[in-house]
């Protein structure tokens, strides 16, 4: 019935031995998932919306809305 | 905790060069000292003599309790004995008591180690007189 002796020493070393490359990996892969799916598509919209946009037809259309007060729509 | 990371990063990177014992040690050994690195016997040994001191006043007895805790390992049974033997010499039931509780807590998720301690420490105990927290019913929440 006489227990026999457990180890008692670097059980803490032991244990982020085994979970710090673990823990060092998934937060490399977590970051690279985000940076792939979220802020590379992000950058692609701006990008596409940007490639084919006319900022002087924007502007017209913003200033036939009335909404400038330095410019007044093309009409009055 | 950045003691045991060090030691960790230390060894993976110097393993080849440094020696076996800066791998093993329980405590925040500098691979690039040249003094040999202590052993566990040598550890235990110096721990046994710091609690048989016969005039141990209650501050070190707390202090070497306190540092002895802060360490990546279970004391081994022969030091706690030491320290037990200490907390009698100064009629303080609480402290050896709380050492017992101590060594549950540092044993963390190995369950097997505080049934140990406690089966190597129940002469001790018998003849010192003190309880287990279990046999007080102080385990329970």
């Amino acid at each position: 019935m006489s227990l026999p002796k457990p180890v008692m020493r670097g059980l803490l070393a032991k244990r982020l031995r085994f979970h710090l490359p673990i823990a060092f990996t998934l937060s490399l892969i977590v970051a690279a998932a985000f940076k792939f799916t979220v802020t590379e598509p992000r950058k692609q919209a701006y990008a596409d919306f940007y490639k084919q946009y006319d900022a002087m037809k924007e502007f017209n259309a913003m200033r036939e809305a009335g909404i400038f007060e330095s410019v007044r729509p093309s009409g009055e | 905790m950045f003691s045991a990371a060090v030691r960790i990063s230390a060894a993976g990177i110097r393993t080849a060069v440094r020696s076996r014992p800066c791998f093993t040690a329980p405590l925040a050994v500098r691979c690039y000292s040249h003094a040999k690195p202590e052993t566990d016997e040598e550890f235990d040994a110096r721990w046994v003599t710091y609690f048989s001191k016969p005039d141990i006043d209650a501050w070190e007895l707390r202090k070497g309790m306190n540092t002895l805790i802060g360490y990546d390992l279970v004391p081994e049974p022969k030091i706690l004995d030491s320290a037990l033997r200490a907390c009698r010499r100064l009629n303080d039931l609480a402290s050896a008591i709380r050492i017992l509780e101590a060594v549950r807590d540092k044993s963390g998720p190995h369950k097997d180690i505080y049934p140990y301690v406690i089966q190597e420490l129940q002469p001790t105990l018998r003849e010192l007189g003190i309880s287990t927290p279990e046999e007080l019913g102080l385990d329970k929440l």
